[in-house]
C-alpha cells in the first residue's frame, strides 16, 4: 500500500498537467461519461407532465406505480452489486427491505419521531443486520442460497411473531407521509420525485461504485476467488461489505415502502417479496445498474397492467382476472426463461446486441464443444 | 522478534527461504519436509514428474493452504498463517497452471484488478468518486498499459480476457501478475500450451521481468526452457527434494535421469 502512493506521488509530479486536468471539472466529459444518468433524470423529471394525463385512459396509475418503482430500483439496484457484481446469492433480501420498512414505521408511527429522522434509522438498523448476518457469506453457492432463504423466512417470522414490537398480522398503520423537515410530501407527485431523487443519487453512486476499483474486485471475485485473492483482493472482507451495503440499500427503500402505503403487515415482506427482487435483477441483467431499473420497472408494472386488461378487452378470461394469486408462478416462469434463453438479462442484452452486434439469445439445447 | 532473529542466519540476499514445509491430504504427503532458498535476483526452475508436489508447493508459498508443519520466510518474515491477499501485498504474485483469468472483463481491467492493493479509494470514495479515486483511477489506467507493455500486450486492452487466444491469455496473466508489483513471481507452467515460438518470447520475457529486479522461479515441464532460463534448479519427487543445484549439475544428476530425466536426456 505504501508503494502505491509513494509510485503515485512520483507520477502526478511527473506527469504534473495532465494530472491536474483530469481534477480540473469538464462539462462536456461529465456530460459525455454520465449521458445516460442525465437523460435519465430528465425523464423522469419530466414524466408526471405526460403520464399523469395518460394514466386515465390506460386505467394505470403510472405516477403512483413509478413512485413504487424507484423505491424497488433501489433495493434491486443494491441486490444487483451483491448478486450481479459479486456473484453472491441473497434469496432472503426481502427481509432487509422489511426490516427497514419496520424500523421507520415504528419509530415514527409510534415513538413519534420525525420521518426524515426515521428513514436514516431504517437505514442504520438494516445495515447493522447486515453486519450481523454478513457471516453466511462463508458459504457458497447452494448453501449460501439455502442460508439467505433461511434468513429471509427466519426474519419473516419474527415480524409475525414479535406482535409486542411489530403487532404481527394486525401490522402497522397510519404511517405518516414522507415528509422533509419542514415539508409534508402529500400529493402523489411529490412523492414521487421525493422517492426517485433519493433513487437517482443511489443508483450514480452505485454506478460510479461499479466503475471502479472496488466494483472490479467484485467482478473479480464474481469470476475466480482463487485469482482475485492471490491478486491481492480481500475477497472475504469485500464479500461482507457489499452484502452490508446492498443491506442498507434494502432498509432504505423499505422505509420508503413503509410512508409511501401508510399501512404495513408481515406478508408484505415474505418470501415473495425475495423472490421478486431477484427477478428484477435477473430479468433487468446483473451486472448492470441500469437494468435492475428496468426489472424493477417490468416486474411493477406487469400486475398494474394484467389488472388494466378488462378496460382496454372488455371481458377477460376469469384466469386473467385472478393474477394476483398466481404472481409468484408467472415470477417463477419467466426467471426460468430468462436464465435459459437470455442468461445476461434484458438491458445486457440489448447492449450486446447494439455494441457487440452479438445476439443476446442463448440456444440452451446447442451441443457445446468441450466446456 | 522471532522472525527478525531467525533472519539473521539467512545468507546474505535470500528473499524466501522455506524450512522443511509439509502438506498432507489425507493420507497423502503431497510435500514432505521441503527446504530450499531463493535469492534476490534468481530464476530458479522447479521441476519434477506430474503428482510432484509442485503446485501445492505454490499453494503453501501463497497461503492459499497453511502447512502442516514448517516454515515459511519472506523478506525475513514468516508468513505462514497470512491470507493470500497479504502475502500478495507483501511481494509475492503467482500465475496458475491453468489459465485463471478474470474472463468477462477486459484484459486492461485484469491488470488492475492486479493493482488492488497498490491503490485505496474505498467504498465511499468510489461511490462519491472523490479526486483520490479519480486520481488513482487514472494512474492505474497509464500503469496497467505499461504492465501490459512488457509482455506485449498493450494493444489489446480493451478486448475481453476470456476472448483471448490460449497463448495471449498465459500472457496476460504473467501481466497481471506484474501488476501486483511482486518481489517474487512463482510461475506456474507458463509455457504449457504455448507453441514453441511464444515459448521462446515467454524466455525473453522471463529475462525482461528478471532485469526488473523481480526474482522468478517457475514450475516447468518444458526442459528447453527451464535449461535455457534458469541459473539455479529445485527436482522434486513424491514431494521430496531429490536434488539441487544448477542446470547442468541436475543434467547429470543420477537420481534425476533415474525419476525424471531418463527418457528425455540420453
Amino acid at each position: 500500500m505504501r508503494h502505491g502512493r509513494r509510485e503515485m506521488g512520483e507520477d502526478a509530479a511527473a506527469k504534473g498537467p495532465r494530472a491536474r486536468a483530469i481534477e480540473a471539472f469538464n462539462l462536456p466529459l461529465f456530460l459525455k461519461r454520465n449521458a445516460l444518468l442525465i437523460a435519465f433524470s430528465a425523464f423522469i423529471m419530466v414524466m408526471p407532465a405526460w403520464a399523469s394525463p395518460l394514466s386515465k385512459p390506460l386505467g394505470i396509475p403510472i405516477i403512483l406505480t413509478m413512485r413504487l418503482v424507484g423505491v424497488y430500483a433501489i433495493v434491486a439496484v443494491g441486490l444487483n452489486l451483491l448478486m450481479g457484481y459479486a456473484g453472491q446469492v441473497s434469496l432472503g433480501h426481502g427481509a432487509f427491505f422489511g426490516i427497514g420498512a419496520y424500523t421507520s414505521a415504528l419509530l415514527t408511527a409510534r415513538a413519534g419521531l420525525p420521518v426524515w429522522v426515521g428513514i436514516p434509522c431504517a437505514v442504520l438498523v438494516a445495515l447493522i443486520f447486515g453486519v450481523l448476518l454478513a457471516p453466511v457469506l462463508r458459504l457458497k453457492g447452494h448453501y449460501l442460497a439455502m442460508a439467505t432463504l433461511a434468513m429471509g423466512i427466519v426474519i419473516f417470522v419474527f415480524m409475525r411473531e414479535m406482535t409486542w414490537l411489530t403487532g404481527g398480522n394486525d401490522g402497522v398503520r397510519n404511517i405518516p407521509d414522507l415528509a422533509l423537515p419542514f415539508l409534508k410530501v402529500t400529493t402523489t407527485q411529490g412523492e414521487f420525485y421525493y422517492v426517485w431523487v433519493i433513487a437517482i443519487v443511489a443508483l450514480a453512486l452505485c454506478s460510479n461504485l461499479v466503475n471502479s476499483r472496488v466494483g472490479r474486485a467484485m467482478r473479480a471475485l464474481h469470476q475466480s476467488e482463487v485469482a482475485a485473492e492471490a491478486m491481492g483482493v480481500p475477497v472475504s472482507s469485500m464479500k461482507k461489505r457489499t452484502f452490508v451495503l446492498s443491506a442498507a440499500l434494502g432498509g432504505l427503500a423499505g422505509a420508503l415502502f413503509a410512508h409511501l402505503q401508510g399501512f404495513i403487515d408481515p406478508n408484505q415482506f415474505s418470501i415473495l417479496l425475495s423472490i421478486s427482487l431477484v427477478t428484477m435483477v435477473v430479468i433487468g441483467g446483473m451486472e448492470s445498474v441500469w437494468g435492475s431499473v428496468f426489472g424493477a420497472g417490468l416486474i411493477t408494472f406487469l400486475p398494474k397492467l394484467v389488472e388494466a386488461l378488462p378496460r382496454w378487452l372488455g371481458d377477460v378470461p376469469d384466469w386473467l382476472e385472478k393474477y394476483s394469486n398466481y404472481e409468484g408462478m408467472v415470477l417463477g416462469v419467466i426467471i426460468m426463461l430468462t436464465m435459459v434463453f437470455m442468461p445476461s438479462g434484458i438491458t445486457k442484452g440489448l447492449v450486446d446486441l447494439v455494441r457487440n452486434r452479438r445476439s443476446p439469445f442463448v440456444n440452451p439445447f446447442r451441443r457445446k464443444a468441450v466446456d | 522478534m522471532a522472525a527478525g532473529a531467525t533472519a539473521t542466519s539467512f545468507s546474505e540476499g535470500t528473499l524466501l527461504c522455506a524450512r522443511e514445509i509439509t502438506k498432507s491430504f489425507g493420507g497423502l504427503t503431497a510435500v514432505k519436509a521441503v527446504s530450499f532458498e531463493v535469492h534476490e535476483g534468481d530464476i530458479k526452475a522447479i521441476i519434477g514428474p506430474n503428482g510432484a508436489g509442485k503446485t501445492t508447493l505454490y499453494d503453501l508459498l501463497t497461503g492459499i493452504y497453511r502447512p502442516d508443519s514448517g516454515a515459511i520466510y519472506f523478506g525475513g518474515k514468516d508468513i505462514v498463517g497470512l491470507p493470500p491477499h497479504r502475502i500478495t501485498a507483501m511481494g509475492i504474485a503467482r500465475t496458475f497452471q491453468t489459465v485463471r483469468l478474470f474472463p468477462e472483463m477486459t484484459v486492461a481491467e485484469n491488470v488492475m484488478v492486479g493493482m488492488h492493493h497498490r491503490t485505496r479509494a474505498g467504498f465511499t470514495t468510489c461511490a462519491l468518486k472523490l479526486p483520490l479515486s479519480r486520481r488513482e483511477e487514472a494512474w492505474m489506467k497509464e500503469e496497467a498499459l505499461a504492465t501490459l507493455d512488457i509482455v506485449g500486450l498493450e494493444m489489446q486492452g480493451d478486448s475481453l480476457a476470456g476472448s483471448l487466444p490460449f497463448g495471449q491469455q498465459r500472457l496476460l496473466e504473467l501481466a497481471r501478475a506484474l501488476a501486483t508489483k511482486p518481489r517474487l513471481l512463482l510461475l506456474d507452467e507458463p509455457a504449457s500450451g504455448l507453441n514453441a515460438y511464444e515459448t521462446r518470447e515467454l524466455g525473453d520475457i522471463i529475462y525482461r521481468v528478471r532485469d526488473m529486479g523481480i526474482t522468478v522461479v517457475l514450475v516447468e515441464h518444458d526442459m528447453g526452457l527451464v535449461m535455457r532460463v534458469s541459473e539455479k534448479v529445485l527436482v522434486l519427487d513424491y514431494g521430496e527434494t531429490i536434488a539441487e543445484g544448477t542446470p547442468e549439475e541436475i543434467r547429470s544428476d543420477p537420481r534425476v535421469i533415474e525419476a525424471y530425466l531418463g527418457s528425455e536426456v540420453d
